[in-house]
């Protein structure tokens, strides 16, 4: 209001021709003014729009200007009020002012001292709405500050990560629940020494690392064991708070639960020392074969040598298998395997597997029996993996069975599973063994597998396939008896082919 | 004659390994396991062993020298390793595994025939 003329001013007074005559000087000088005749209509327009101004008459018939006054005030806090009185005393400018009015006027005023009066004020009220809007904006940053804090606070407290501050005398400034977990502990006071509420290692670290952090002023990791045996390891980021003058505020700690992490990092340096002990086994006999062949004092035989020539071929085989199963597992576990699924007749499937045994059954005098000729089970797979599924089965109920054995294949299906098993009369398997059956390069070994070769990945794969089409695997083995394995294919309604 | 006991699951580097030791006029006693080898030498008393580090399970070889040495029995012990130095494993330093020598496989005729001659005499 104050922008688009000199100022809105609000008149009240009961006399007329005072009115008037204000109204006219006021208007000259550029302000715009309201009149009101009496106290009553005074408050009215007092209350609902905000003048920049009011000049109030102290004595009115109906309201005096004392009331006039505190509710225009009651409202608009900023408008400026001046009291116009004949009667000046003493006693009423002060009651004025102490009822809030910024300045009194004497009746009769000139035109000059009125003017003069209500520039004053209006340079008060530009004042007044100045401070009031940078209150406001006080306010508003003040609540951003405090919403911040609550965010921060909120985000913190929702991260996975545990987060501890220490203040540079050692205590403890802030954590949050994850830090809680993390650190196995139940409760942690603020403001005490770190040193005496954390398990004592953890106390001992962060009072040592704190040192360290001071030192070096930066960043650094390491690794703590909360719990033994690799049942809670942490990764500890050690962070120094610096003041603006570059000295330690405090030290902030993020901890991070690594312990699935190491866990994964020893399964595959495990089996990358399995690997590498497999691969080597043939590659040493062989060497070991060929150095006895390139030595004439050793004196070897025609015999022999085809012997050990033969040994080697079948070692390096058996290596080759290897690589190609590593190489099939690995491209499993990567998904990289290209599956073509189509309707597959289960027990044709069989029959086919079946037929590239014909020698081997032969050998050791086996028998085998397969499902009816009108039974038809259809599964919708990869013909080539459910292939390599039957043929690992088959192959290992003839390597694992005795002489004159039989090998049943039988197909069943209920309204959930195709259910297919292969069953031998072999030597069985211990229970210890039975548990680490599908292990990568697990072999069962006793006084009848001695001469039983294989890679130990065949069921590893068989049960990495049947895993990629939701299936399942079960062994059930009796020592010395022998074993079935049983899989499970989920059914696919046929109409859905 | 001197007798070795040969202990190796590999059937194949049990036979090349008697083989050389016997064309060097040793005598030669196997096991491809290590209950069966903790039998042979309780019943043979042979002058030096020879034993793979991993058989049925890691470290069966190691556990069978311990049990050996527990028991008093100070026969020599040639250690077959085989991923030592892949696995980053220094068998060769401290006192940790029971056993005088290593031969790394796979087994040179002649490194072997020179690290059993360290403790017999043909």
């Amino acid at each position: 209001m104050v922008e688009d003329c000199k100022g809105h001013i609000l008149v009240v007074d009961d006399e007329e021709a005072l009115r008037t005559a204000v109204r006219r000087i006021l208007e000259m000088e550029g302000f715009e003014v309201k009149e009101a005749h009496n106290g009553s209509e005074g408050i009215s327009f007092g209350t609902t729009t905000e003048y920049d101004l009011a000049l109030i008459d102290l004595k009115m018939p109906d309201r005096n200007g004392i009331e006039v006054l505190k509710e225009i005030r009651h409202t608009f806090p900023n408008t400026v009020c001046f009291m116009a009185t004949a009667y000046a005393s003493y006693e009423t400018a002060v009651e004025a002012t102490k009822l809030g009015a910024d300045g009194y006027i004497l009746k009769p005023f000139s035109p000059d001292e009125l003017i003069n009066q209500l520039n004053s004020g209006i340079r008060k009220r530009k004042l007044l709405l100045e401070t009031e809007r940078l209150k406001k904006e006080r306010e508003e940053s003040l609540l951003e500050v405090a919403f911040e804090r609550t965010r921060l606070k909120t985000i913190i407290n929702s991260i996975t990560d545990g987060v501890i501050v220490i203040n540079k005398k050692e205590e403890l400034a802030y954590f949050n629940q994850a830090a809680l977990k993390l650190l196995d502990v139940t409760y942690l006071p603020l403001g005490i020494p770190v040193t005496e509420h954390f398990p004592i290692e953890v106390a001992q670290l962060l009072s040592e690392k704190f040192f360290e952090v001071e030192e070096q002023q930066s960043s650094f990791s390491i690794e703590v064991e909360i719990k033994p045996n690799n049942e809670l390891i942490l990764e500890a980021t050690f962070s120094p708070i610096l003041q603006a003058d570059g000295k330690l505020a405090g030290v902030v700690v993020v901890l991070k639960n690594i312990t699935e992490f190491k866990r994964l990092e020893l399964i595959k340096s495990q089996f990358v020392s399995m690997v590498a002990h497999e691969l080597k086994a043939p590659i040493a006999a062989s060497i070991g074969f060929i150095d006895i062949m390139r030595k004439p004092e050793l004196n070897i035989s025609q015999e022999q040598q085809i012997d050990f020539l033969n040994r080697t071929h079948g070692r390096l085989q058996s290596l080759l298998t290897m690589v190609n199963d590593l190489l099939d597992i690995s491209r499993m576990e990567l998904n990289k395997v290209t599956r073509e699924i189509k309707e597959v007749i289960v027990e044709e499937t069989i029959a086919e597997v079946a037929g590239l045994f014909t020698v081997e059954l032969q050998k050791k005098d086996l028998t085998l029996s397969l499902p009816g000729p009108d039974e038809k089970h259809i599964i919708k797979v990869d013909q080539n993996e459910f292939l390599r599924l039957l043929t690992n089965l088959v192959s290992n109920a003839i390597k694992y069975n005795k002489e004159h054995g039989t090998i049943y294949i039988t197909v069943k299906a209920d309204a959930y599973y195709t259910v297919i098993s292969v069953r031998d009369t072999g030597i069985g398997l211990r229970p210890e063994d039975k548990d680490r059956l599908f292990s990568e390069f697990f072999r069962a070994k006793n006084e009848f597998t001695k001469n039983i070769h294989g890679t130990g990945l065949g069921l590893s794969i068989v049960k990495r396939i049947i895993e990629a089409y939701s299936g399942k695997i079960e062994c059930q083995s009796t020592y010395g008896e022998g074993t079935e394995f049983i899989i499970s294919f989920p059914v696919i309604p046929i109409e859905q082919a | 004659m001197s007798l070795i006991a040969v202990i190796d699951d590999d059937q194949d580097i049990l036979e090349a390994s008697s083989l050389i030791l016997r064309a060097r006029g040793f005598e030669v006693i196997s096991a491809n396991n290590p209950d069966d080898g903790y039998k042979i030498i309780k019943e043979k008393n042979p002058d030096l062993i020879i034993l793979d580090v991993i058989m049925n399970e890691p470290d069966d070889g190691f556990f069978l020298a311990q049990k050996l040495r527990r028991e008093k029995i100070a026969t020599p012990i040639i250690m077959y390793t085989s991923i030592a130095k892949a696995t980053g494993l220094d068998f060769t330093s401290g006192n940790m595994i029971p056993v005088d020598e290593f031969v790394e496989k796979p087994i040179s005729p002649d490194e072997l025939i020179a690290k059993v001659e360290k403790f017999l005499k043909r």
